[in-house]
């Protein structure tokens, strides 16, 4: 689905990302830890052009980004969900969810709005539909957040600390949404603290450290036998209270 | 007190300047209604193009805007109205066609307010764009929509909170820079005072009507305009 060959990225003389080279399949759930600061973030930012990549190339279902397809066709099978949501403050939830299908895929309004619905209802929010975002949690509006991704029907999901930005007892109810679309079969990179999921949800867990890939592989063995000393290291620290 | 007022005719003095000021008024409404809407859209396209055009038009629209905030409103009025049709007749003179090209005083006038707010006003919706957080165009960008989409369908409507209050003070003092276009000769109510003053000698009283006639206009849309920025405070948020 992704490949990433060779990609690089400087802010200024500070190289942020070095060599990263990687493959995410069709139907993986690939989940991306490391220290703050190393990059995650920013690599994520690059697979859909957000951040645009010093040098590198990614292919795209065999397609080289901003050569053979520019971004914004390639963002509409793409979604991507924020830290701090970004929903679209003077919509409603309906609407916030029903706009961008409206709007860039011409979807009739009313099956956009029977879309909306459902996709409400997947992620246990259909009592609100005529809320405004700021009258819902963190929770709920990350959960919204992530249903209005889902309505552009992606064939790929980014996620960018998605329960960072959450009360403790919030992040539960948005890694169960997530876990329910690993069950659909959807594709998704995941920048996460959550160790829990990364290992019980993901099939691939990437470790970066300093703008480089450091170690990549199945979740037991990345969680049970780190190969690399800086993953062993940060497992430790992170994982240490549990 | 008694001998002052005795001394002057404001009864006569209103009995004809008074409505000619009046249709006066009609000209001003003109002039501010088109000069504002023209400088609004001047505004927004200076605001965009200066954050998100491409390098060679960010650099002309700063020399632009340097330009325009150096120079007096006034002198950019005049130019507009005498200079800029003699530049015109004298380049096509160059190549060989014999013009004759005039502006209309009330076209001059607008086109020259409708520059000089616009490039203030660019200030302000810059600002306004800027203040709306950056999460919002991202979030549009990943759906799908275009950087223009996602500016004008949803960044651009959380900017107009506030940017329309600051907009509303420029409207207000438009309608009273209205005046300075009595020097490019369009009949308002600064040129008709002026007129009738010099012929009739009513200097007093011929003045301060005009100054009445201001206030009048200027208060009430003041006051609008606070209580437009009172209710956008007030509603959500």
């Amino acid at each position: 689905m992704l490949n990433i060959f060779d990609l690089k990225k400087n802010y200024g003389d500070t190289e942020v990302l070095k060599n990263i080279t990687i493959r995410i399949d069709d139907g993986e759930v690939v989940c991306i830890i490391g220290p703050s600061g190393s990059g995650k973030s920013t690599f994520l930012r690059c697979l859909n052009l957000l951040e645009v990549p010093t040098s590198g190339k990614i292919y795209y279902n065999g397609s080289i980004l901003d050569e053979d397809l520019d971004s914004k066709r390639m963002r509409r099978e793409v979604g991507m969900v924020f830290q701090k949501f970004n929903l679209f403050p003077m919509f409603t939830v309906l609407k916030n969810i029903m706009y961008a299908p409206i709007h860039v895929k011409k979807m009739k309004k009313k099956d956009a709005e029977i879309l909306a619905h459902s996709l409400l209802k997947k992620v246990g929010l259909d009592n609100k539909a005529n809320a405004y975002p700021m009258q819902l949690s963190g929770g709920q509006q990350q959960r919204v957040a992530i249903a209005r991704a889902l309505a552009m029907q992606p064939k790929l999901l980014l996620f960018d600390e998605p329960t960072s930005a959450l009360d403790p007892e919030l992040v539960g109810e948005v890694l169960n949404v997530m876990r329910d679309l690993k069950k659909d079969g959807m594709s998704m990179v995941v920048v996460t603290h959550e160790m829990g999921f990364a290992r019980d949800v993901s099939d691939r867990v990437v470790f970066m450290d300093k703008g480089y890939i450091v170690e990549e592989g199945c979740p037991a063995d990345i969680f049970n036998h780190p190969k690399e000393e800086r993953t062993q290291r940060f497992l430790n620290r992170v994982l240490g209270g549990m | 007190m008694d001998n002052l007022l005795s001394q002057l005719h404001f009864a006569t003095v209103g009995q004809y300047l008074v409505p000619s000021l009046i249709d006066g008024v009609g000209i001003v409404l003109e002039a501010t209604f088109f000069g504002f809407i023209l400088a609004t859209i001047v505004g927004v396209f200076i605001a965009v193009g200066r954050l998100f055009g491409w390098k060679p038009i960010k650099i002309f629209l700063y020399v632009f805007l340097e330009i325009i905030r150096g120079t007096p409103l006034l002198v950019q009025l005049v130019y507009i109205y005498y200079v800029v049709p003699l530049i015109i007749n004298l380049l096509a003179g160059m190549l060989g066609y014999k013009t004759d090209m005039q502006i209309a005083p009330l076209t001059a006038g607008i086109a020259g307010l409708a520059i000089n707010y616009g490039c203030y006003m660019s200030e302000v919706v810059r600002a306004g764009i800027i203040a709306v957080d950056k999460g919002q165009m991202e979030a549009a960008l990943v759906l799908g929509f275009g950087k223009y989409e996602a500016l004008f369908r949803i960044v651009m409507p959380q900017a107009l909170r506030s940017i329309i209050p600051s907009l509303g003070n420029y409207l207000v003092m438009m309608i009273k820079d209205t005046s300075l276009l009595a020097y490019v000769a369009v009949n308002e109510l600064l040129l008709r005072t002026q007129t009738y003053a010099s012929q009739t000698f009513y200097t007093i009283e011929a003045y301060s009507y005009l100054a009445i006639a201001y206030l009048i206009l200027s208060v009430p849309l003041s006051h609008c305009v606070k209580f437009i920025e009172y209710k956008l405070s007030s509603s959500s948020r």
